[in-house]
Parts: structure tokens; sequence; C-alpha cells
């Protein structure tokens, strides 16, 4: 479904990701792993369109030169220059890190607000959808999001981003910031969501949580792939396991 | 009387402002970008409407149509072609924003528009007495188109799918383009929206007088100090800001002269930039940084 292939992001001199490949098969939960600016988040953001649409911001009005090269196939679709947008309408859909939502808007507002590309009637059922993953929305649908706790919050931006009814769902750093018992939501979520046909791509610091449920992973440090394979290869390999698994 | 006089001036004066400021606002609440042109826009609509309507005799309301339409593309071209190169730079964004105002504005100068026969004609003659005040009716519409804008403005950026997305894309940028909404489409709208607003109030506005140049550089002026005093992001403020400066100006022309009008917003912005840098009900600082 999606092709990485030696994607480079530099901003500057600096070079976030190095010459990395990855792909992500229909229907697979795949997780990428690294510590704090392995290059985890440029990867999602890059794969969602916004390091682009960031890098086309900065060449306009001449400030950080960012530079992006490589293969990104979508479907068999080159998507690398593509705008966000697009990439939504494909079904490329990002959940950003720290539970991104609308703080001014409601919680059913959001919910809409991730919609936003799709027809009134698809909206109404996604939202269905969202309260039925996620029960205690629908009680909290009036409130503003800025006024939720973090996990609710989470909710709520996982509930937006299926709106936008994806087919690749990127989350990225799902469980920061979560209660144990809220992570757990959060799992059982991604569960569910793969259950339902959603293919997934998951980018997490701490990877002990979400091992049972990835299919593969791929680790990453300093934007470079150091690693990849299957969730029980990962965790037989004792470097891998002691650096990020924290068993 | 004189106090009955103030009190049906003031809110008269008050539903001017709020009218003026109301575009300036809205854009800033939308994408952030202060638009300096407000007052060149306004007066664009006031000329564009004159010219149509006087030179190539176009019914007036189709005149008043075509400025709103006119002012409302211009907006969205100043966009386009001025503010997409200098996003997120403030300094440019005002420095460019003020330039093309300027340009307008000094254009119609350049054209001739400098005579005392440019005028409006009102929507509705005639007056009606309010307590014993003689008030003309365009005085008494531009309060009820005031309410309808305001109540119209409401709904679309509450209820519509496009309202709904151009409040996203001003709360969190990334956040929206993430669920497919694009940001230049949106800043390009709000700006659209806001010279749409400018145009419907320098319609109904300027009726009430003649049509000059310095009435360019006035609105700016006065949208701005609508803004600061009220704070950003917050109808409620502008609302709030353009009745306190309404009857503190209607004060002031009765009991000082009309000649101190102008220092009174003038003198609002300086106090509330000193005093309280967000405004009355304002959430962020960030118009003291461009003003």
């Amino acid at each position: 479904m999606l092709e990485v292939k030696n994607l480079m992001v530099f901003f500057e001199n600096a070079l976030a990701v190095n010459d990395l490949s990855l792909e992500v098969k229909k229907g697979e939960i795949v997780g990428v792993f690294g510590s704090n600016s392995a290059g985890k988040t440029t990867l999602m953001n890059t794969i969602a369109g916004l390091t682009q649409h960031m890098m086309h911001r900065e060449q306009r009005k001449g400030g950080q030169r960012i530079t992006i090269s490589g293969e990104m196939l979508f479907e068999g679709e080159d998507i690398l220059r593509a705008k966000p947008s697009r990439r939504v309408a494909k079904g490329i859909v990002l959940c950003r890190e720290r539970h991104p939502v609308f703080k001014d808007c409601s919680v059913e507002e959001n919910l809409r607000l991730g919609g936003y590309l799709r027809k009134e009637s698809e909206i109404r059922e996604r939202i269905r959808y969202a309260y039925d993953l996620f029960p205690p929305l629908e009680r909290l649908k009036g409130k503003k999001a800025g006024m939720l706790s973090g996990g609710e919050q989470e909710m709520v931006a996982i509930g937006m981003a299926l709106a936008a009814r994806p087919k690749l769902l990127i989350m990225d750093e799902p469980l920061l910031g979560l209660s144990p018992a809220m992570q757990s939501e959060v799992v059982r979520a991604v569960r569910e969501i793969s259950r339902d046909g959603v293919t997934i791509l998951l980018a997490e610091q701490y990877a002990r949580p979400v091992m049972p449920v990835i299919d593969r992973g791929y680790v990453i440090e300093n934007g470079t792939l150091i690693v990849s394979g299957t969730g029980k290869e990962l965790l037989d390999n004792p470097e891998v396991r002691s650096a990020y698994f924290g068993v | 009387m004189e106090l009955v006089n103030v009190l049906v001036f003031g809110l008269v004066n008050s539903a001017v402002l709020a009218l003026t400021a109301m575009g300036f606002s809205l854009t800033f609440g939308l994408s952030g970008v202060a638009n300096f042109a407000h007052g060149g826009l306004y007066l664009l609509a006031g000329y564009t409407s004159w010219i149509l309507a006087n030179r190539l005799n176009l019914p007036f309301a189709v005149s008043a149509v075509l400025a709103v339409i006119l002012a409302a593309l211009l907006g969205a071209l100043i966009y386009r072609l001025v503010l997409m190169p200098v996003r997120g730079i403030v300094l440019s964004e005002v420095i460019a924003t003020f330039a093309v105002g300027v340009a307008i504005l000094e254009l119609f100068r350049w054209m001739g528009f400098v005579t005392y026969e440019f005028n409006l004609r009102p929507f509705v003659k005639g007056s009606v007495e309010i307590a014993g005040v003689a008030v003309d009716y365009q005085r008494i519409l531009i309060i009820g188109i005031g309410l309808v804008l305001a109540a119209g403005l409401w709904y679309f950026t509450r209820r519509t799918r496009i309202g709904l997305a151009l409040r996203g894309m001003a709360q969190d940028e990334y956040t929206a383009l993430s669920v497919g909404i694009e940001s230049d489409w949106a800043a390009a709208l709000s700006l659209a929206l806001g010279a749409g607003l400018a145009a419907v109030a320098a319609l109904s506005i300027l009726p009430l007088g003649i049509i000059s140049i310095n009435i360019g550089y006035d609105v700016l002026l006065i949208a701005l100090a609508v803004t600061v005093l009220g704070g950003l992001e917050s109808t409620t403020g502008l609302v709030a800001g353009a009745f306190i400066l309404g009857y503190a100006m209607t004060f002031t022309s009765t009991y000082l002269g009309p000649q101190w009008m102008e220092a009174v917003y003038m003198a609002a912005i300086v106090l509330v930039l000193a005093v309280k840098p967000s405004g009355l009900f304002g959430k962020s600082k960030e118009l003291e940084e461009r003003v």
C-alpha cells in the first residue's frame, strides 16, 4: 500500500531522515520506533505531506531550507510532492503527536472537521463510528475539546482522523503522556480500527505497550533505519529490547 | 435633551464603528493577518459603487453588489499576490497590506477623486423621531445591517462546513492540514470575507456623508482602535469595543467639540496597548506587535 524508498529529509544541513526505506502492506499494523529526535515525527509528517507544506512556506519567504528527496508511492501512485489535502482525499490521514485537537471547538465540531473532505452522510456515519469506538466521547460531544483531559483529547484526535475515512492511518506517538489505563484503551482501539480494515502506521518512542498489536516494526536512530522485522523478531533482538522496549 | 441626543447617536455611532471594524477583525481572527489595506478596500467599494451608478448608470443595487464582489475578489488577490510570499513574517504582512491600502487610496487621488461631488445615495431616505431626536432611516438601517451580519457570521462559522474549516485553520494550522483543509485557500477566503464586509460597511456608512480619500485612513485607524480595545478573536470584544469608543466619541464631540473625536480613538489605541495589550476581552497579544 505504501512504499517509501531512500527518503532523505534535510532541515538546512541537518539530516532528519537518512536514506530510509519502508513498506506498509494493506491491512498491516506497522510500528516505527526510536528515541527522541530519531526522526519519527519528521517521517510521519513527510508521509502526510506536512513537511512538504513547511518546505513550500519556507521557500516562499526565503527562510529555512528544507530538502526532501526519494520516492513515496501510495497504491502505486507517486505522492512525494502531493499536497496534504490530496493525500487525505486518497486516504492517508495523520493523527499528530500530543493529542492535537481544535481546542475552541466542541468535540462534535472536531469530529465534523475530521470529515471535512467527506460527504455529509459519510461524516454522520464516521462520527457514529467514533462514538462506538470511544463511548465517553458521545457524552462529551458538546464540550469544548480544550477543556478535556489528555486522554479524552487523544480519543477526539483519533476520532477526528477516523472521520476522514483513512485507508492508511498514521499515528504519531498516540500513547505519549497518557496514563497506563488510557494507553490500554488506545491500544484496544488500534486493534479494533485495524480489524475494521484500516492499515496503520504507528510511531512510538516506548514500544512495549504496542508490541502485542504490531505485525512488523522498524527501529530508527538519527533518521537512519537500524533494524526491522516482525514484532517477535524485534523482541528477540537483545539490543533492541533493552534500548526501545524497556525489557 | 442633549443627553438623549448623546444616547441615541452614541448607539448609532457604536453600530457604525462595529460595522467598520467587523471585516478587519474577522480576517485577523480567521487567518492571523492584520489587513492594513482595510481602509483602501473600504473606499474602493465606495468609489466603485459611485462610478458604476453615476458614470455607467447602473441601478444602485447592482452597483452595490458589484462593488462588494470586486472588493472581495481584490481581498483574495491581495492574499494570493502580495501576502503569500511573506506569510508568517508579521512585519512584512503589515507593510505589504499597508502599501496596498495606500496604493488604492492614492490611485483614486491621482484619478481626481478629490472634490466634494462624490456621495452615495442612502438605501432609504427620510428620518424618524426617537425620544425627540430625529434619526435618519439610513442610520437605523446600519444598526440592522450590523445585527444581521453578526448573526450571519455566527451561523457561518459555527454551522457551515467552510466556516468550521476556517475556525479550525485559525486554531491549529497543521492539524487542519492533516484533515485536508488547505491553509492558503482558507487565508485567501478570510481576506475575501473581510474585504467583502469592509465593502458592505462602506456602502452602508458612506451615504451619511461625502466620500473622500482621508476616510480610508480614518477607517483603518478606527478598525484598529475597536479591535485593540475589544481584544482579538472575540465578537463580544468587538461589540464592546465599538460601544465604548462610540459613546466616548459622541460624548467628546458633544461636550468638547468634533475636532477632538480623532483623539479619542488614537488615545484608545495607545492606552490599551500600554495598560492591557490583550484588550478587554482578548486572548492574545499578537496585534500589539502589529500596530
